[in-house]
């Protein structure tokens, strides 16, 4: 039993936090559809979870969570769960995969519209438990109003399209509990940020860091990212072994809860500075928003571990 | 990064809940009466009998020398076993560590062993009426006398202090305010005791009197004047894992889940979400394990453990009543017990500023 991260763990995400500190910095989040994606790709990281045989390094994903942390805590944009997570799973056969040529969206099932589609070079879709894969020029895409001005929906219609083969389900139960890794990322960040600001902006001649009443705002922040985050881990060691959908679900539901309390805290603690477009903060806010609603709402996830748990179906 | 268990591990469970089924006890009477104390008692020696009242310890002392984890695995078969909360706590779960760590080896060898069979059961009397959540606030005082110490001043909310026979505490023996505090053991023989009812009623606190009790140099823990930083290490693991172990949480969560089978899905859905925090408790006490095992400090880092387990365990115990409805009797004790959660082992108000200023940086 060591349930901790090794070394060489750790130091993937030391070296990709690196890597998005440089090439991914807040300002980029204005100006870039996708910072820091080529040197992430010079990094290899598209290739992490992909096998040998089609030049990847053949990682488990619970190696390369604590790097996906770091892509929430940057709040990195474009379909980096998708190519990183989804297309090992269900496209490893598609050539320069691991180099990062190929980006890769997602329509998972349930959801009404796909996210960061406008940059796919392959689009997946998961209807009926079965995923297909329609190539960009077969794609028409329909931008609708999402949160997240870092990750934009899309409506998807296609003409033609592939079936891939393999169960769906395994894939999908990664990219959630990815999912869930990003999310408690934008957590830590957002936690990290708001105590930042807490401990600079004065009022009535004191930090308001030093008010009980934000204090214990940030603290019951910091409970719930530090109970979030292991159920994340677990499930990405139970998602290799293949029994993970309810592990899954209870890190996806955590992780979201988590991010939302830190975007609601970060928000009323930076005040009306925090409710503005000018302030960097609310790419943050509208990741945590964003990413709880990605690969099953909180909601569906909750449901999912009731009736796992107590048996009770609705 | 892993969640297996080694064959020694495995082993250990199955000799762990292969002895707790033949010998796990019938819901004792309550320990805070004279035959419920008496018959925790009679529990605790025959655990200790088989070497399972301390498994973590030292084996001179009555243990195994297991590993934390091995005495999280011991927990959890406990706590699933359906066996009784612990009379022994304060000694073996407080005292005990700081003894391992501060006491000379007389000290050590005198007291461990007995505190291991249940022979002496101990108090802790640290709060004073005007100092609660500010205890170096405390004023109880002691005075060197021939051979020892005489020990002056009035202590309260004592757990178990009505049947105790020993007990330990944080008095004054100089003016400055940290560094004036002593760590005191001494026997109840001459403590005046007050037993004071809790919300059920039985006398689960006791407050103490203190009129030049009489106890030699030999029960002074640590140096004089460290008493301050020895009971902070203490807190730290009463807030911490060593007080509360996930097999508690994860027991009780169990039984909420068998309890809501038939509610509707919205209490259902409530306890589902505690048996998922028991394990998100379970999974954070395992990385904890490993940090100190690694020789890591836990340090202010307890508090986030402390709310968390405090505030799932009155979650729980209150749905349960709002399930069971006018039917509570099993859950009641509990439930009432879970109330104090927030409140011992430092408030959760005072919790959350450590977090705030000490885990996360805010000014004080
Ligand atoms: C079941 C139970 C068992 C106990 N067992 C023992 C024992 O064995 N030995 C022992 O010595 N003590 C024991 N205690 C006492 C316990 O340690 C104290 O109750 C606790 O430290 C709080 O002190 P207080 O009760 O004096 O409350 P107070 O300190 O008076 O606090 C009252 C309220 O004010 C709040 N408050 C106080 N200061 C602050 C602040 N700075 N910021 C924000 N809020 C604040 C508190 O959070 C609380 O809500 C036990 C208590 C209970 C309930």
């Amino acid at each position: 039993m060591n349930f901790g991260f090794s070394e060489d763990q750790l130091a993937l995400a030391a070296t990709v936090r690196d890597v998005l500190r440089t090439h991914c910095p807040p300002g980029s989040l204005r100006t870039e559809r996708r910072p820091a994606w080529e040197q992430l790709a010079a990094l290899g990281f598209f290739g992490l979870l992909l096998p040998e045989e089609t030049d990847g390094l053949g990682l488990g994903l619970v190696d390369v969570l604590p790097a996906l942390e770091e892509t929430g805590r940057a709040c990195l944009p474009g379909p980096v769960v998708e190519t990183a997570v989804v297309a090992p799973g269900l496209l490893a056969e598609v050539p320069k995969l691991a180099a990062g040529a190929v980006c890769v969206g997602v329509l998972p099932p349930g959801q009404a519209y796909a996210a960061d589609a406008d940059l796919a070079d392959l689009l997946v879709v998961v209807r009926d438990g079965r995923a297909r894969v329609v190539p960009r020029q077969d794609v028409r895409l329909a931008p609708r109003r999402g949160v997240d001005p870092c990750r934009p929906l899309f409506e998807v219609a296609f003409s033609r399209s592939e079936p891939l083969a393999g169960p769906v389900a395994p894939v999908l139960a990664r990219a959630t509990v990815a999912t869930a890794a990003q999310l408690v990322g934008v957590a830590r960040e957002l936690l990290a940020v708001t105590v930042g600001y807490a401990r600079v902006r004065t009022q009535f001649g004191a930090p308001i860091g030093s008010f009980q009443a934000v204090k214990h705002q940030l603290a019951d922040v910091a409970v719930a990212v530090e109970f979030a985050a292991p159920l994340v881990y677990r499930a990405a060691l139970t998602v290799d072994a293949g029994s993970a959908e309810r592990d899954a679900s209870a890190a996806k539901a955590a992780a979201g809860e988590a991010a939302t309390l830190a975007a609601r805290v970060a928000l009323q603690v930076h005040g009306a500075i925090g409710y503005t477009e000018e302030l960097d903060l609310r790419f943050w806010l509208a990741r945590a928003w964003s990413l709880s609603a990605a690969y099953g709402t909180t909601a569906a996830h909750r449901e999912r571990l009731r009736t796992a748990i107590t048996g009770r179906r609705p | 990064m892993d969640l297996d268990y080694s064959t020694a591990e495995l082993a250990f469970r199955a000799e762990v809940r292969d002895w707790l089924g033949g010998h796990a006890p019938p819901p004792l009477p309550p320990m805070d009466t004279a035959d419920g104390f008496a018959a925790h008692r009679a529990w605790e020696a025959e655990l200790a009998g088989a070497r399972l009242s301390v498994v973590s310890w030292p084996e001179e002392y009555g243990g195994r020398g297991a590993s934390l984890i091995d005495w999280l695995i011991f927990e959890e078969e406990y706590w699933a076993a359906g066996c009784p909360a612990r009379v022994t706590q304060n000694g073996i779960f407080l005292l005990g560590p700081s003894l391992l760590r501060h006491g000379t080896p007389e000290q050590r060898e005198h007291w461990l062993p007995r505190m291991a069979r249940g022979d002496d059961v101990w108090a802790q009397a640290w709060s004073e009426p005007e100092a609660g959540s500010d205890l170096a606030a405390l004023t109880s005082r002691a005075e060197p006398c021939e051979g020892g110490w005489r020990l002056y001043g009035h202590k309260t909310w004592s757990s178990r202090a009505a049947f105790a026979t020993h007990g330990f505490g944080l008095f004054r023996t100089s003016g400055a305010r940290h560094r004036g505090l002593t760590y005191f053991m001494f026997p109840m023989t001459d403590v005046a005791v007050r037993p004071i009812a809790q919300l059920d009623g039985l006398p689960g606190f006791a407050e103490l009197r203190f009129d030049g009790v009489f106890t030699p140099e030999s029960m002074v823990l640590g140096e004089v004047g460290q008493g301050w930083r020895i009971a902070m290490a203490t807190t730290s693991s009463e807030r911490g894992l060593t007080l509360r172990s996930p097999g508690r949480f994860l027991a009780t969560a169990d039984r909420l889940v068998e309890l809501a089978g038939d509610a509707d899905p919205v209490l259902a859905d409530r306890a589902a979400r505690c048996r998922v925090e028991a394990e998100a408790y379970q999974l954070h006490t395992f990385g904890t394990a490993r940090r100190i095992m690694a020789g890591e400090e836990i340090g202010s880092a307890a508090s986030l453990g402390k709310i968390f387990w405090s505030e799932l365990d009155l979650r729980m115990h209150a749905l349960a009543l709002e399930l069971l409805g006018d039917r509570a009797e099993d859950w009641l004790d509990g439930f009432l017990f879970s109330l104090a959660g927030p409140i011992y082992a430092g408030t959760n108000e005072i919790q959350r500023s450590i977090v705030a200023e000490r885990v996360l940086g805010l000014p004080r």
